[in-house]
């Protein structure tokens, strides 16, 4: 099969885990103790049994779970009622973020964040990448050398701290080296961002720390692979045929390690998401995992059902492009 | 006629040096597990990590039996409680008495018990890690901590590797259609980032009424969101092990499918499950502490995640309040690393670098 049709076949069955997840979460929000509309509803101040009730209907209907007849609307009624929704860009309003009484529509709400979690989080990826190799090819070609072991017992460290606590560490650091706490504040967002000094400024330290968890996570394993690699008869042969020592771990120990590498990397990917979610909430940079988890304590339920669609979205479209670059990093696999 | 020079032959020695021939007589009529024991031994970093592990769950029962010998002490032994002095009324200290003893020793400050007069102490002799806000003794917060916190490890661990290894066991035993649908869901619950599904599922649920309140809710949902992977390695493990010759004698005996996968072939794949169970503990102390940073955790517990959640925004001011509990389960995550990576040395050489 030709790669154009595996990516279009494997774009295609994304649709069916997309539906799968999207049907988990709305059956876990509806199997779930507690009524919506009790949430939603709040502390409505009501002198009578009848202008509760007047209200309560009102917010059943207006969030579809009652018809306009007061006839309870059955389940997967409201679940196909979501997807239709969901194939327009519409995931609804907002219950916590509100203008002017009424909910902001989400699509509005993650649209104007999502950039700042695609920002922080492609960058650290890049970074982290780029360091971890650097660093699993110093300790794996220097084996038990000072910098091999320093650099072990460093990444194990850096492995065992919490992210979050190597974040607050960062923001405390920085705070007596520079008196800059790096928690974001209103100057960081002014538009146009990209000529915004004071976006770059603070986008510094949860860079840093996303890239110190990822870092940590991958240099270990790029490390542990060279070395199974670097003991193969065909790096011995190149060797001894008086090959430049660079070219034999370049050309050939890398290019065959980077396979597995790929592999974990594309599995770490969701890691990745769960980290910017920790290190954003630190540095209240509002990012998508800021607005998960403030959703998640307003108990917001349109807003994390909205939230659940998209990181799993974004997890499969990275898999799907890690899983494509190994037909141009191993020429051997043909689809 | 060629023969051999033996006279060459001896003066050769021995093909391997004398150590290694004293470790091969000693390995000698050892099971498999004196030997891993005996790799496990020679591991620096592995056993700087038992030591680490092996403190931390005696720290863990001792705490646990002294607070509750304390409480039962409390309330059936009225040797402090007099009733001119109001505060012999409350349990200000954690005591240890013994049948004959004419006082008890106070050896902590109670963890949940405030003195108005000690709060936001720095470190000193009487506090060795100052006190918090509310002027608890942090020592004794995170002494007490520690069974909760350790508990929640082990317990989540174990069942999330129960469950995974049931159903991963099944499905390699049996393949065919349960198999199938059990790669489906573990898929599912793969494409979606951890820790997000766990705030998601808790968040709805944690108002639900089961004992053991809202580290219950946390432990059950945990299990249930992520045995996939430790399904998926046994379940890999079995599709190996059925081909062998053990199994087809077994079969030809009449032995029952599950005397076959729970008696002859699970022991088989236990060098694995070590290695899940004990890098697991690791990463499930990990999440709990996570999930109690950013508030999804019970505030009533004694534990570290939630000392940590209710002083992390006092780490520039107050550094050593948040910064205790936090060292801990730095602790606690390293010493499972290094053993579960020394362990996975020793259970399986192949894989060491």
């Amino acid at each position: 099969m030709s790669l154009k049709g595996y990516i279009l076949r494997r774009t295609i069955y994304i649709v069916p885990i997309m539906l799968a997840i999207t049907l988990m979460n709305f059956t876990l929000i509806n199997i779930s103790p507690g009524d919506p509309v009790l949430v939603r509803l709040g502390l409505i101040k009501c002198e009578t049994p009848e202008c509760y009730n007047a209200a309560y209907n009102k917010e059943a209907i207006e969030m579809g779970l009652l018809d306009n007849s007061l006839y309870t609307v059955p389940w997967f009624e409201r679940y196909i009622d979501f997807v239709n929704d969901l194939l327009h860009f519409d995931l609804g309003k907002s219950w916590s973020y509100t203008q002017a009484g009424e909910g902001i529509p989400i699509s509005k709400i993650i649209g104007d964040h999502a950039v700042y979690t695609v920002v922080l989080n492609l960058l650290s990826f890049v970074l982290s990448l780029l360091l971890s190799t650097a660093i699993g090819v110093v300790s794996a070609t220097r084996q038990n050398s000072f910098w091999d072991r320093t650099l072990t017992v460093a990444m194990l460290l850096g492995y065992s701290m919490p992210l979050f606590w190597l974040a607050k560490l960062l923001m405390l650091v920085s705070y007596y080296l520079f008196n800059f706490t790096g928690v974001a504040n209103k100057s960081a967002f002014n538009k146009p961002l990209i000529l915004n000094p004071m976006f770059y400024k603070f986008l510094i330290l949860p860079t840093l720390s996303l890239t110190l968890g990822g870092l940590v996570f991958m240099a270990r394993l790029i490390r542990s692979q060279l070395l199974e690699i670097l003991r193969q008869d065909y790096i011995t042969t190149a060797k001894s045929k008086g090959l430049d020592r660079r070219a034999v771990i370049y050309k050939h120990a890398f290019r065959n390690g980077l396979l597995p590498i790929v592999t974990i990397i594309g599995n770490s990917l969701p890691g990745l998401l769960s980290g910017s979610v920790m290190v954003e909430s630190v540095f209240g940079w509002p990012g998508l995992g800021t607005i998960f988890l403030e959703a998640a304590f307003m108990r917001d339920y349109p807003m994390m059902m909205a939230t659940n669609t998209i990181f799993p979205f974004l997890f499969l479209i990275a898999r799907l492009l890690t899983d494509i670059t190994y037909v141009f990093i191993d020429p051997r696999i043909k689809y | 006629m060629a023969t051999v020079d033996k006279k060459a032959v001896e003066e050769e020695g021995p093909i391997l040096d004398e150590t290694t021939l004293k470790e091969i007589e000693s390995m000698k009529g050892a099971g498999q597990w004196s030997i891993v024991w005996r790799r496990l031994k020679k591991d620096t970093m592995g056993m700087v990590g038992l030591y680490i592990v092996t403190f931390l769950i005696l720290m863990a029962i001792v705490s646990w039996f002294l607070l509750m010998y304390d409480k039962w002490l409390f309330n059936n032994v009225a040797l402090t409680r007099d009733p001119d002095n109001p505060y012999s009324l409350a349990n200000l200290y954690v005591d240890f008495w013994l049948p004959g003893m004419k006082e008890p020793i106070i050896l902590f400050q109670h963890p949940e018990w405030q003195f108005a007069d000690q709060v936001k102490l720095p470190p000193s002799i009487e506090h060795p890690f100052g006190t918090d806000k509310n002027g608890r003794d942090m020592f004794s917060r995170v002494f007490f901590g520690a069974t909760i916190s350790m508990a929640l490890g082990f317990i989540g661990q174990m069942t999330t590797v129960i469950i995974g290894t049931i159903l991963g066991s099944l499905s390699g035993y049996y393949g065919g259609l349960f198999d199938d649908i059990l790669q489906r869901i573990v898929e599912l619950l793969y494409s979606m980032p951890g820790f997000i599904l766990l705030v998601f599922v808790i968040v709805l649920f944690e108002n639900t009424n089961i004992p053991g309140g809202r580290y219950a809710v946390v432990v059950i949902f945990f299990s249930l969101i992520s045995w996939g992977g430790t399904a998926l390695i046994v379940r890999s493990n079995f599709f190996s092990l059925k081909q062998q010759d053990f199994v087809e004698a077994e079969k030809a005996l009449g032995a029952a499918d599950m005397r076959i996968i729970f008696r002859h072939i699970l022991p088989n794949s236990l060098a694995p499950l070590i290695i899940i169970i004990t890098l697991g503990i690791a990463g499930t102390i990990f999440t709990f502490a996570a999930l109690a940073f950013y508030g999804f955790g019970d505030p009533n517990v004694v534990s570290w995640g939630d000392d940590l959640n209710r002083w992390q925004n006092d780490l520039m001011t107050y550094p050593w309040m948040p910064m205790f509990p936090a060292l801990m389960i730095f602790f606690t995550v390293l010493g499972f690393n290094l053993l579960g990576d020394a362990l996975r040395d020793a259970l399986d050489p192949r894989l060491k670098d």
